[in-house]
């Protein structure tokens, strides 16, 4: 029996009608007085995904990451106890910092000035001549930063009492744990710093009304004669998150050997890993900055960190499951890492171009379609959190 | 030339092993920008037949099992996955794509972990 393949349907505006319809004002994406307001009331105050467990394999190993939102440098620790703690990487006793190394496992950590040395759980063991001071080792613990773990992916938190993660996340912690990140061991990344402002890349990424002009050559399967600008076939709402569900083309021309290989690899290593092959090609959008993109062959994340109002870093990660246990395996994932990295390199040029003409000033407003409600959403999520916190310190 | 360098039947691949043999994903990404068009499609148009039967043959063994040539072979086919994407995706545009991979830098591998 042949089971014919539903029509394309775009989502209708009327079931969109609730976010609106109107301009939206240009000067958040390039604002200064603006970002310092999303960055006081969002970015200090919001869990932000800044790694997986699989970075973190044994106790004693850590991550260093640098928060440029936070003015912080950030030490991710699993420690002894086999806890995942996050630590300001600055020595209690005169502010040195603490760690250059990116990454590493090492049972303390000693600070090359004087050297305080600090176990895994922040605890200040011990201080050369420490009965000089005038203060007690466990007032010199390394100070904390919120992290919690969903999915296998890591999040950090300013805020002095967050709310927990998993209320957070609402009903997509669940969604999440059942996709492939929850179990991945390894990953491909790679990053890009572009001269743009977060939301106007993060934006990029969270529409495909530039797909055919942007990627003609890389789009392949996401457009067809009867989508031909590749819209998703399904957008959800979960409070400040989002998803959708992108549309694929049945009739897609065939892709080049080298890609058949690819694939056939990569769904003989999803079926051994009890991935599922058929599951929709879900996109979920985690306040503010993030999104994972659930296909079982190329599942990837992008997170999109500020850094000032008109300046961002991209990272992008394909994770997988199993380390690659043979060639086939490695060509796969090389290969579906390759590929995403083409359409990725093609975004960023567009973006920055449109940062230079938002720059100017020259524009009041920007213009969203229906199609390119998920930026929409964005923006009025970060209007009213900032009104938030606006009213909260008033 | 270099000689002996692969496994037996892969021979016609020996003229490629010394300039196409990245050992991290950064300079396999690398080499697909640093030849030019010609050398891209030379070792496109040796790599296209044998990559099938190539990958067959040394999936016969866990991967820290192959052999120093088996090895070699398994890096010129992965440098062929990004030479693949210039020639069979990028195709005429792959000069002017070029440039925009720059900003894309590859940070992390699986062989990594």
């Amino acid at each position: 029996m042949t089971v014919q393949a539903a029509a394309f349907r775009p989502v209708p505006q009327s079931e969109l009608d609730w976010l609106g319809t109107e301009p939206i004002p240009a000067k958040p994406y390039y604002d200064p007085a603006f970002y310092e307001r999303e960055r006081q009331a969002i970015f200090m105050k919001t869990w932000i995904e800044i790694g997986h467990v699989c970075e973190l394999p044994a106790p004693g190993s850590f991550v260093r990451r640098e928060i440029e939102f936070a003015n912080a440098s950030i030490l991710i620790v699993r420690g002894r106890d086999g806890e995942i703690r996050a630590f300001h990487n600055v020595c209690t006793h005169r502010g040195t910092r603490l760690v250059e190394a990116e990454s590493g496992r090492q049972p303390t950590f000693s600070c090359p000035y004087h050297m305080w040395t600090f176990g895994t759980d922040g605890a200040l063991l011990s201080a050369p001549d420490f009965e000089q001071f005038h203060v007690g080792k466990k007032d010199c613990a390394l100070p904390r930063v919120a992290v919690d773990v969903c999915a296998g992916l890591i999040f950090v938190n300013f805020a002095e009492n967050p709310q927990p993660l998993r209320e957070w996340l609402g009903d997509l912690a669940d969604r999440l744990e059942a996709l492939p990140v929850a179990r991945a061991t390894t990953f491909h990344e790679y990053v890009y710093e572009i001269d743009a402002n977060w939301k106007l890349t993060y934006d990029n990424f969270q529409e495909n009304y530039h797909l055919r002009f942007i990627h003609p050559r890389s789009g392949g399967a996401a457009a067809g004669p009867e989508n031909p600008f590749g819209y998703p076939i399904r957008y959800a709402f979960h409070g400040p998150h989002r998803t959708q569900t992108i549309w694929s083309n049945p009739a897609a021309t065939p892709p080049p050997p080298s890609a058949m290989l690819a694939y056939a690899a990569a769904g003989r290593s999803a079926a051994v890993n009890g991935l599922a092959l058929d599951a929709p090609k879900d996109y979920i959008a985690l306040f503010p900055n993030f999104f994972l993109f659930g296909s079982p062959y190329q599942h990837f994340s992008h997170v999109v960190m500020p850094i000032s109002a008109t300046r961002s870093r991209g990272v992008i990660r394909l994770y997988w499951v199993g380390g690659d246990t043979c060639a086939s395996d490695s060509f796969a994932r090389e290969f579906l890492m390759a590929t995403a990295r083409d359409i990725h390199a093609e975004d960023r040029a567009v973006i920055e171009a449109g940062q230079r003409g938002l720059n100017s000033g020259a524009l009041k407003h920007i213009h969203f379609q229906t199609q390119e409600v998920l930026c929409r959403h964005l923006y009025q999520q970060v209007v009213a959190a900032v009104q938030d916190h606006v009213t909260e310190n008033a | 030339m270099m000689s002996g360098h692969l496994p037996a039947g892969f021979e016609s691949l020996e003229p490629y092993v010394a300039q196409w043999s990245g050992r991290t994903a950064a300079e396999r990404a690398g080499l697909r920008a640093m030849f030019g068009p010609d050398e891209r499609a030379a070792f496109h148009a040796a790599c296209t037949p044998l990559v099938k039967d190539g990958l067959a043959l040394l999936d016969a063994r866990p991967l820290p099992d192959l052999s120093p040539a088996e090895r070699r072979l398994l890096d010129l086919f992965l440098a062929y996955a990004h030479v693949s994407l210039a020639i069979d995706v990028q195709a005429g545009d792959e000069d002017r794509h070029s440039p925009l991979r720059e900003s894309m830098r590859i940070t992390r591998e699986p062989a990594d972990f």
